[in-house]
């Protein structure tokens, strides 16, 4: 239907009914890639960890600061991983991909032209599945998102008004630490419907970039920068549909942003189109900006003054051929993506989709689950699980509910606790084996993971150090069962006669004379030969 | 017929090597002829007198061992558009008459560890764009010939500097024609090596696809031996190739039996003076009689190669240009207070740039404009790969290709006032920047003009690579002009 042609009365904007408002969001996404060395300089990446922390300027080299005479040399590593993200984005990686110069002026950028990729860009046609949870059910689903490309570019520098130290400065202040930078830009079809997938689907990426290693994908740093482009769909009572113009946002570098500058995008443009009725329509694309102080976007050019960047093959660069073989050595470094992890967690260890996105939501906690899992069966602690399915269900649970307790009131989440996975495995095991009592869990939790960090301290030397090593001679355990028949004569006889519940207090007696070093377990069994149940 | 005397100053490298000749009288040799002859032609920008001294002397007294280099106490003439450690890099432009690099371009590190001393920085049409080198922010070059004409350009400060003997090797750079047609004005050899023969680092981009650095010499034996030293990958450029370097020296002397001499056709014009004309045929003579066989050769494409230039080039400079933003370093204009940043960058380039380097950066920013790309770059794109493919095909014909390396002798300074015509200069020049291939222009007699003395340049083309047999061919010839 071509609604916008049959809505050509002048104040249909004005006076029909919107039956409802559907949003259309597309995501660019610049990640700045964690390698050691700049884009297309031997000059250390500021967005590398050993890096992050340098003095202005100081990661400037002649090429980053475009003296006359200096060449770029591409930085393989980057392009290695710019692959690793498109291949875990189901993209097609190109054969045979350029590097374009983009020209334009600005004191951020030395050369006066950033090297990018046009036409031909390193990832294409890709698509990926994001996990979707009703807010209602907390069932866990999944929605596929188009990839248009992936291409690799250099970041720019830093303006700023103020000198190190947040001295205010008259002037403008340039910061070249950041130029070069590799960054790739990722750019998806217009799939998403809601302000929260997008920020799902930010979170995914965020966290594919961290198991991949291309970044450790630090918000407030800079690392990730989400720019949606947002239009709505208005559906009046009548059946009209009426497409509003997009809007791109600028630069947002939080998920809170991003929710807020759609969530914003979406009323503005229904007003707007009440005001003025204006449609999608050539040369309409406007860009704005997020205010984070006043939760409002802001209008920062309409397209008619948009830049010509006259982009042309960067003749200093030989264009990128990627053979099947230089792909293969890639793809063989890809470790297992979360969505990967999700589906085995479920399949060997017969975790429910919930506690499974949980472990993968988070790269650390995750590696630490792997890790404990795997050395829970092997060596010293073989044989405490009949096997890995039975071991990980018990790490996991481990993890997701008395280490995420302890997170918790420590404000950390699992993976930044700093507990090993062999302390992890070590606990599993323990309990396992009854070593140690569940109720011994938290105590040693507590006593090894602190506000200061965490202790290196084995897990049996600090079970026996707080006195919660299970005692396993049954000699004793006879005697603290016959002492508590003799205190509780009462509960005694009721057990006898077949009033189970009564049996609680004898236990509750035990685990006192023992100090709780008794499994509950075998206490109950005792009591109950005894009294003859 | 007058003879040509080729001025061989490896011998004197090797002599300095050997303990034989001193570098330091060598450069105080030179250091006082600069200091009689550079007023007058303005080749030199600035010289390093004590630099070369110091290093000298230093060489003079090193070990043999330490000694025995390929261009021991040369000294060497830069062009001022190549970055040295030593000295200014302006490119005779206003908006670098400050800047000094931190660096040294890939071929001056090359050189220094070959053992050649610097000496000072040549003139050039700044940015490298003229070929008169009257585009200077410094005053004109004269040309040693007769000093009211103009070296030719854009390397005419080491064209003048080589010619009248103010150093022993001279380095330049080409990007349609800029170290052969100086050359040949000013009676000198040039040599444009092939694109990706010798590392661009270091050296101020004109038009990216198309610059190469080369030597400027007194003989064919010196712009090998050159060469040899600079030539090779260089990890810093990338566009710099893997190909091996032939040993140029080994074979010089040896001439090519049954060489293969093109000459197109589109080359023996009417339109060229006619000296140029008869130099050629003079060529063609004397190679036939060296057993060479001549080929007609048809290259129809010759007459697009200024056109096509004339877009590529502007293009690259365009955004090449753009850094001289006075931003970070080079010519700032000073701002009123209501004046902003679109102000700082308009008047820092209105002022620090030249009249002809601002038309190539207009022409190039057209070009490259939306709208305007397909009918202008993607086209020119399209006609260098003819241009190209129509060199390959006559080089499955001949070994090299003969004509003039400029259709007239050295010009009056302040002829050519509209652009156009100083563009011509380089009709027979620029197609083999287009293509990628390598040449060189060797003196090829004299012409008398107005009762000067002028020299005639012939140029010699080679395919991509092939520099030793350009160099073997060009032997060929300086030998038999020599008399040898």
């Amino acid at each position: 239907m071509t609604a916008a042609h049959q809505a050509t009365s002048e104040s249909i904007h004005q006076t029909a009914t919107i039956a409802r408002t559907q949003l259309k969001v597309g995501l660019e996404i610049h990640v700045e890639l964690a390698t050691r060395t700049k884009m297309f300089t031997r000059v250390p990446n500021v967005a590398h960890p050993d890096y992050y922390d340098a003095e202005p300027n100081s990661l400037v080299d002649p090429v980053v600061a475009a003296l006359p005479g200096v060449l770029p040399v591409m930085n393989r590593r980057a392009v290695e991983m710019a692959i690793m993200v498109g291949l875990a984005l189901n993209c097609d990686i190109a054969e045979f991909s350029k590097w374009d110069r983009k020209n334009y002026f600005y004191p951020d950028l030395p050369k006066g032209y950033q090297i990018s990729q046009y036409d031909l860009p390193l990832c294409g046609d890709g698509a990926i599945d994001i996990p979707t949870r009703d807010t209602a059910t907390g069932d866990v689903g999944t929605r596929r998102i188009g990839i248009i490309r992936a291409h690799l570019e250099e970041d720019t520098g830093k303006l700023g008004h103020e000198l190190p130290g947040g001295h205010h400065y008259a002037g403008s202040l340039v910061d070249l630490n950041r130029a070069g930078t590799p960054l790739l830009e990722i750019v998806t079809q217009p799939d998403f419907d809601s302000a929260e997938s997008v920020v799902e689907f930010a979170k995914e990426l965020r966290n594919i970039c961290r198991f991949l290693g291309v970044t450790e994908g630090i918000m407030q740093k800079g690392h990730m920068r989400f720019e949606p482009n947002v239009n709505v769909i208005i559906e009046t009572t009548d059946g009209h549909h009426f497409a509003t113009p997009i809007v791109e946002v600028k630069n947002l570098n939080s998920f809170r942003s991003v929710r807020g500058a759609i969530e914003f995008e979406h009323k503005r443009q229904v007003e707007e189109w009440r005001k003025t009725g204006r449609v999608m329509g050539r040369g309409m694309k406007q860009t704005r900006g997020w205010d984070d102080v006043n939760l409002v976007t802001v209008l920062q050019r309409e397209k008619e003054d948009a830049h010509d960047y006259r982009y042309f093959p960067d003749p200093d660069l030989v264009p990128v051929t990627v053979s099947a073989e230089w792909l293969e050595s890639i793809r063989a470094q890809l470790p297992e993506l979360p969505i990967q992890r999700k589906k085995r967690y479920m399949e060997s260890y017969e975790l429910p989709a919930k506690d499974a996105q949980k472990l993968v939501d988070e790269r650390d906690t995750c590696f630490l689950f792997d890790a404990a899992t795997k050395l829970s069966v092997m060596g010293t602690h073989g044989g405490g699980f009949g096997g890995e399915p039975k071991a990980g269900y018990a790490i996991a649970k481990l993890l997701l509910n008395n280490v995420a307790k302890r997170g918790n009131e420590l404000g950390k989440e699992i993976g930044e606790l700093g507990l090993s996975a062999a302390q992890i495995a070590e606990l599993a095991v323990m309990k396992e084996k009854g070593t140690i009592g569940a109720q011994a869990v938290d105590p040693i939790l507590a006593a090894l993971a602190t506000e200061a960090g965490a202790s290196s301290e084995s897990v049996a030397a600090c079970a026996e150090r707080l006195g919660l090593v299970q005692v396993r001679d049954d000699g004793q355990l006879d005697v603290w069962c016959d002492a508590a028949i003799v205190a509780q004569p009462q509960a005694a006889d009721d057990v006898r006669n077949g009033k189970d519940a009564a049996i609680g207090r004898l236990v509750g007696h035990v685990m006192k004379l023992s100090g709780g070093k008794v499994d509950a377990k075998s206490v109950n069994e005792r009591l109950r030969a005894k009294l003859g149940r | 017929m007058t003879t040509i005397a080729p001025d061989e100053r490896v011998l004197h490298a090797a002599r300095i090597a050997s303990g034989n000749a001193s570098a330091e009288e060598s450069v105080r040799t030179t250091l006082a002829r600069i200091a009689d002859r550079n007023p007058k032609l303005n080749a030199y920008r600035e010289t390093f007198d004590a630099h070369a001294l110091a290093v000298a002397a230093a060489l003079d007294r090193a070990p043999a061992s330490a000694k025995a280099k390929p261009l021991a106490g040369l000294t060497i003439a830069v062009k001022d558009n190549i970055a040295t450690t030593e000295g200014k890099t302006t490119c005779s432009s206003k908006i670098l008459a400050n800047y000094q690099s931190p660096y040294d371009a890939t071929v001056v590190r090359r050189l220094r560890d070959a053992g050649a001393i610097m000496v000072g920085k040549t003139n050039l049409d700044e940015f490298a764009m003229g070929s008169s080198s009257e585009n200077c922010a410094f005053g004109p070059v004269r040309n040693p010939h007769d000093t009211t004409r103009v070296p030719g350009g854009s390397s005419g400060g080491s064209a003048a500097a080589i010619a009248d003997s103010l150093c022993d090797i001279a380095l330049g750079s080409d990007t349609g024609g800029s170290i052969r047609q100086p050359a040949a004005l000013c009676g000198a050899v040039g040599l444009k090596p092939t694109y990706g023969r010798v590392s661009r680092y270091g050296l101020v981009a004109f038009g990216s696809s198309l610059d190469q650095i080369g030597p400027l010499t007194r003989s064919v034996r010196d712009a090998a031996a050159v060469l040899q030293v600079i030539a090779g990958h260089d990890p810093l450029d990338s566009t710099s190739a893997d190909t091996p370097v032939d040993d140029y020296l080994a074979t010089l002397d040896q001439p090519i039996k049954g060489l293969r001499v093109g000459v197109p056709k589109e080359y023996v014009s009417e339109a060229n003076d006619a000296s140029v004309n008869a130099a050629v045929e003079r060529a063609i003579d004397t190679y036939r009689s060296l057993g060479a066989t001549i080929v007609d050769v048809d290259l129809p494409l010759t007459d697009l190669g200024i056109s096509t230039y004339y877009v590529i080039a502007p293009a690259e400079a365009s955004s090449n240009l753009a850094r001289f933003d006075g931003i970070r370093y080079g010519y700032r204009a000073p701002l009123s207070r209501d004046e902003d940043l679109f102000d700082l960058y308009a008047k820092s380039r209105a002022e620090g740039f030249g009249a002809e380097v601002k038309r190539r950066i207009m022409i190039g920013t057209y070009v490259l404009s939306s709208g305007y790309y397909d009918a202008y770059y993607k086209r020119a794109l399209q006609v260098r790969r003819l241009i190209k493919n129509e060199f390959d095909t006559a080089f499955q014909a001949c070994d090299v290709l003969l004509g003039p390396t400029s259709p007239t002798p050295a010009f009056e300074i302040g002829k050519k006032s509209d652009p156009l015509s100083m563009y011509l200069c380089d009709v027979y020049t620029v197609n083999t920047n287009i293509a990628g291939i390598c040449g060189i222009s060797i003196p090829g007699g004299f012409a008398t003009v107005g009762g000067s003395k002028l020299p005639v340049g012939l140029q010699l083309q080679a395919a991509a690579f092939a520099e030793s047999t350009l160099l073997r061919a060009a032997r060929m010839l300086e030998r038999a002009y020599a008399g040898g």
